[in-house]
């Protein structure tokens, strides 16, 4: 007991706070997964194949950036799958596959996002509906509402491609390094700052550790909470814009793995659930992490159920890892 | 006893349960109003009343939302949240369509099988939540995972085969006989209300500190309301298997949501400690309803999920405000 | 030192303590401390806040375990487990924060694991409402129905069936934490004949108050605490050698001289506050006078204060800042009109505590004066925050300590801090002394005394009558949310405002 105060009173010396330990670890367990991955399948940790896993893992990043946001404040967005989803639609369908529409499309679809977001926020700070459920409804809103105004994807623009411009931008690399890692890289940096050299990310932690306190003392708790779930919202829509520039051709349900996966990659990355804790430095190393679990485990040829269950069981092993830090603060 | 000491009027009883259950009545308010929507909207498509078989399939689809929705309610209750039912329901799904045989030792033995086993992955997900000291929807995301996994290893093709007396006992397809299961169900939440166990949850979902001081147990309580949830949606996974007649390992998924939706319409609140699972039965029927009203409206069913979300919208927003008037008043 | 034991008398007392010792983090709460009571006693342990009688109390229901020293039940030594060794020992304790579940009802909540049973053993709910009925009615209380949601009743009614359940346990002992400061006139009345009639059969009653009046009303024996130890029990003792041995100073000394009034422009008045219990309240406030606002709890102070600064929805009225009429919809409003508020609880109501002193500090203003696009200036925040910290003598192990590692005074002093920062020039402070040690109590009244003399207005609300006697240049006291008395500047002793606060009129 007293080792382990010692140990504690040590790392905190070297500002090696809770929670970045927490980011820390979770760095340390993607490092771990790469070596563990060329270990059972040598070349794995290859430059390319660590690249690819890369940007596989920016997608998830950049959904889990939404996610982190509301998190931060206690809250959670659910709709996440169908603004994607949507969003990729939206996309293809006002750009036809050409560029000199591309910006226009790129911005009704984000725009799209915005106004989501913005819906969920205002009904969950200003009425006071339950993240959960305002979020889950509003899924369902935009599934519908993206499954009916397409024909279920039937429509004649539907099988357009993304515009050049984005495919590119997704696909392109410099130095061997894809543009949609760099995208990424911009994204962590942005937000990063955000989150702990502005007000407004001064003003998010504050609300999440206790939203009286932050109205008492002159924070405008409503308003910084829309804005959190309009971020959420775009966030998603341009991770739905990035895929379909991957991929070419917008699907049904391409948006549904990534609910659990931006929860999960939060959660691994030490942000607190019930809000105030946490950086999106931890989430992105909490993607990295996920996305590596599933390489790994497809590099080691585990079928489907293998690597649900295995998924699973890690992700439980990391929340232990922590859940036991949790008590002895 | 004597009232004679009692200067001031009580309210009636019937004031103090209106008041303090008004979103059970809501939901009843609205599923009497979502039958009769259905009853008009049948009626301008095929012009006459629903009959039996609408009524029997009715209630046969909506028997498995009705036991993980009861599930569901348990665990919010106890201010928790099982993400893990629906990978339950698959697993139990799957298990059915391939351990069931047709005769009656067979299907009674399995049957208690799958019972005890979703009691145990209940159990699991409330040791690590009691125990483990873990948020309940991290640990049932994970959990989701595993049983999913677990569920496509038992069938990883949807097939096997639910022997057509069990179907018969559980949803047959002539008669709403399933309608007693419901009855059953209410009567055994009314009874669990009224247990130990069921105010020991209630009061752990109220407030852990103050349960704690008065002497509940909250670990054991909180893993029981993981098991009984886990064992419900295990019943749940067996009348799925009987009105599909056969077992695929992906049905059950989107029930975890559903079965969230279930409970927010029957008035419960999600951060525990008040509702009645007789609401969110009601909450499971609205749901089925709303589906059947939008099918015969001939509404274009890829908007659906449209109007299923704005309806779920609108009826937590206008239950938030009916109780806020409510307390205005008071 | 060897533990000091007190006389009893023929009887072994009821329950005693003897050198007990308990330490948290580093602060000793109690030192080498002894206490006894005797059966068919009502005794009362008097202290400042954190003078330990908190921890004793929590010592002898079995809450907590003593560092050192000894418990005695009826005379023999006894080692409590926890707080159901006590229960065993029938020593029932009733602590100042609720354990009630809101969302249950009365009868629920009162029979709690003893609920009536019918058939198969299941609850049986109508027979638990009449049990509930009977148990209020033989307790002379009518005014609670036993169906009502706990969530329902107003704080004082809570706090009523809170001891009402500890009473229906049949308690020989029974600890009580505080019990009247949540209470109003009647229920304190109420009370106090419940104890009179349980000292009457023999039971031993230890209660803990800062009330002098309801002291001396009920008890039959004094013990007085400072700084975790015990300064002498008495039968009768006049307050001011009490607050003496209660605070090791003399009265006069403890405060500082307040500034006069001056002949100032009103910088605050409201008009017909109406609404949350509050009625047609009106009051004015002028530039560098502290108004006093007294009154038992639960009597509409905590609204008005609300009001004022914007975040007590439920009221109405007309409020004028500098004579130019304002309409404060959020707290935002009151900052940016330089209103302050300083609430009731400060851990969770006022700091942020598991972030930095620095935040907490700067928190209003930060976007105001210490960023430009948003961006946060490190550098000039740092320095506000250090210069506030030395203004102010904050002991903090440093600007990023978390505000929940500092004591109760050094938080109040962040409080106040960051309206200082925020140059707020109207302060509504709300019984800002609670639970802040002496010295720094000391402090804080200085603090007020100068800011009165720089000119900012000060509203200024105190459970402790002595506080405002001493320190305000006027007090108004609440009673069932309206004025009910405005007493004047000179001469205001504690008493006068204590009879104001229980009686319609005052004759001065």
């Amino acid at each position: 007991m007293a080792a382990r105060g010692q140990r504690l009173a040590f790392l905190e010396r070297i500002a090696l706070t809770r929670d970045r330990r927490r980011v820390a670890y979770a760095f340390l367990a993607a490092v771990l997964l790469f070596v563990i991955g060329e270990l059972v399948h040598p070349g794995f940790a290859r430059f390319q194949s660590v690249t690819a896993v890369l940007t596989i893992a920016s997608f998830v990043g950049l959904v889990a950036a939404g996610q982190t946001f509301v998190v931060l404040i206690g809250g959670i967005d659910l709709s996440v799958p169908w603004v994607l989803n949507g969003a990729a639609i939206l996309l293809v369908t006002t750009s036809l596959g050409q560029d000199d529409r591309a910006l226009y499309s790129l911005a009704v679809t984000l725009g799209m996002g915005a106004a989501v977001g913005v819906v969920n926020g205002v009904a969950i700070a200003f009425v006071g509906v339950p993240a959960v459920v305002m979020t889950l409804a509003m899924n369902g809103i935009m599934e519908g509402l993206t499954l009916g105004l397409s024909g279920g994807l039937t429509c004649g623009a539907c099988a357009s491609y993304a515009p050049p411009l984005v495919a590119n931008a997704v696909h392109g690399s410099l130095l061997g390094i894809p543009a949609a890692l760099y995208l990424w890289l911009v994204v962590i940096a942005v937000v990063s700052v955000v989150l702990s050299f502005t007000t407004f990310g001064r003003k998010t932690y504050a609300i999440g550790n206790n939203m009286r306190v932050s109205y008492l003392a002159g924070v405008n708790v409503r308003l910084v909470t829309v804005l959190l779930y309009m971020l959420s919202g775009i966030f998603a829509a341009l991770a739905g814009i990035l895929l379909v520039g991957f991929g070419g051709q917008a699907s049904l349900g391409m948006g549904d793995p990534y609910l659990f996966q931006s929860i999960a990659a939060v959660v691994i990355g030490g942000v607190y659930m019930l809000g105030g804790r946490g950086h999106y430095l931890g989430t992105a190393a909490g993607a990295v992490t996920l996305v590596a679990l599933v390489s790994v485990l497809l590099a080691m040829n585990m079928p489907d159920y293998g690597r649900n269950i295995i998924y699973g069981i890690v992700i439980l092993l990391l929340l232990l890892l922590y859940g036991r830090e949790e008590v002895e603060s | 006893m004597s009232t004679e000491a009692i200067a001031e009027p009580r309210r009636g009883r019937a004031i103090h349960f209106f008041r303090q259950n008004i979103g059970l009545v809501l939901v009843f308010v609205m599923l009497a109003a979502a039958v009769v929507l259905y009853c008009v909207v049948y009626w301008m498509q095929l012009q006459t009343l629903p009959g039996n078989f609408e009524i029997t399939s009715t209630v046969n689809n909506t028997m498995p939302l009705v036991l993980v929705a009861m599930g569901q309610a348990i665990v919010v209750l106890a201010r928790g949240l099982d993400l893990s039912v629906g990978g339950v329901m698959d697993l139990t799904n799957a298990l059915a369509a391939v351990l069931l045989h047709d005769n009656l030792a067979s299907m009674v033995g399995w049957s208690l099988v799958i019972l005890l086993i979703g009691a145990g992955l209940g159990l699991i997900n409330g040791l690590l939540v009691a125990v483990g000291r873990l948020q309940p929807i991290l640990v049932t995301l994970a959990t989701l995972a595993v049983y999913q996994g677990l569920a496509i290893r038992v069938l990883p093709q949807p097939g096997g085969a639910v022997p057509p007396s069990y179907t018969a006992a559980l949803v047959d397809p002539n008669q709403p006989f399933a309608l007693v299961y419901v009855v059953l169900l209410g009567l055994l939440w009314s009874a669990f209300r009224r247990s130990n166990l069921g105010v020991s949850i209630v009061a752990v979902g109220n407030d852990e500190q103050s349960a704690r001081a008065n002497g509940v147990a909250v670990i054991p309580t909180r893993i029981l309301a993981f098991t009984l949830s886990g064992m419900l949606a295990a019943a749940a996974g067996l009348f799925l298997a009987a009105t599909a007649t056969a077992g695929d390992a992906t049905t059950g998924n989107g029930y975890t949501l559903t079965s969230i939706v279930a409970v927010v319409l029957g008035g419960m609140s999600l951060f525990g400690g008040r509702g009645s699972a007789v609401g969110v039965i009601a909450g499971a029927f609205l749901t089925t309803m709303i589906v059947n009203v939008l099918f015969f409206s001939q509404i274009d069913p890829l908007y659906q999920s449209f109007y299923e979300g704005l309806f779920l919208v609108i009826a937590v927003v206008l239950s938030t405000m009916i109780g806020l008037l409510l307390r205005r008043r008071h | 030192m060897r533990p000091r034991e007190l006389a009893g008398g023929s009887d072994p007392p009821a329950i005693e303590g003897v050198g007990l010792a308990k330490a948290f983090g580093g602060v000793q709460a109690l030192d080498n401390a002894s206490f006894s009571a005797a059966t068919g006693e009502v005794h009362a342990l008097v202290g400042e806040n954190g003078a330990g009688k908190s921890t004793l109390i929590k010592l002898l229901g079995g809450r907590l375990h003593p560092d050192a020293g000894e418990i005695r039940v009826g005379g023999s030594k006894v080692a409590l487990a926890g707080p159901h060794a006590a229960h065993d020992l029938g020593i029932w304790t009733v602590f100042q924060e609720l354990t009630l579940f809101p969302w249950m009802t009365v009868a629920e909540n009162l029979l709690l694991r003893r609920e009536p049973r019918g058939a198969l053993g299941l609850i049986h709910r109508g027979r638990m409402a009449e049990e509930a009925d009977s148990i209020l009615a033989g307790l002379e209380i009518r005014a609670i129905d036993p169906r009502a949601l706990i969530d329902d009743l107003p704080l004082a009614q809570r706090q009523i069936i809170e001891i009402v359940r500890v009473i229906i346990q049949d308690p020989g002992t029974l600890l009580l934490d505080e019990p009247t400061s949540s209470l109003g006139e009647h229920e304190v009345d109420w009370l106090f004949k419940l104890i009179h009639d349980l000292r009457g059969r023999g039971k031993c009653i230890v209660f803990t108050s800062h009330r002098w009046n309801e002291i001396t009303n009920i008890a039959d024996r004094i013990t007085i605490f400072r700084n975790g130890t015990e300064t002498g029990t008495f039968t009768e003792i006049d307050e001011s050698k009490a607050v003496t041995l209660m605070t090791g100073r003399r009265v006069e000394a403890f405060y500082p001289p307040i500034p006069p009034l001056p002949d100032s422009p009103a910088m605050l008045e409201a008009r017909g506050v109406t609404g949350e219990g509050l009625q047609d309240v009106s009051l004015t406030l002028h530039a560098g006078e502290i108004l006093g606002i007294g009154g038992l709890a639960g009597h509409g102070h905590r609204e008005l204060f609300l009001y004022l600064f914007g975040a007590q929805p439920g009221a109405a009225g007309e409020i004028s800042v500098n004579g130019a009429p304002a309409h404060i919809r959020n707290p935002r409003e009151a900052v940016r009109r330089g209103i302050a508020l300083v609430p009731e609880d400060r851990k969770t109501e006022g700091l942020l505590l598991p972030m930095s002193v620095k935040v907490n500090l700067t928190l209003p203003i930060v976007s105001q004066r210490l960023a430009s696009l948003g961006l946060i200036h490190a550098a000039g925040e740092r320095r506000v925050a250090n210069d506030m910290i030395r203004q102010l003598q904050i002991r903090t192990p440093g600007l990023n300590a978390t505000a929940g590692q500092l004591s109760g005074g050094n938080q109040q002093k962040v409080l106040l801090g960051r309206w200082l920062i925020a140059d707020s020039r109207i302060l509504l402070l709300y019984d800002v002394t609670r639970g802040v040690d002496i010295a720094t109590k000391h402090e804080i009244y200085e603090l007020v005394a100068r800011l009165a003399g720089e000119g900012r207005a000060l509203l200024f609300y105190s459970s402790d009558a002595e506080e405002l006697a001493h320190l305000c240049h006027r007090v108004l006291v609440m009673r069932e949310g309206r004025i009910a008395a405005e007493l004047p500047s000179r001469g205001i002793t504690a008493e006068d405002i204590v009879a104001a606060a229980v009686r319609e009129s005052v004759v001065h």
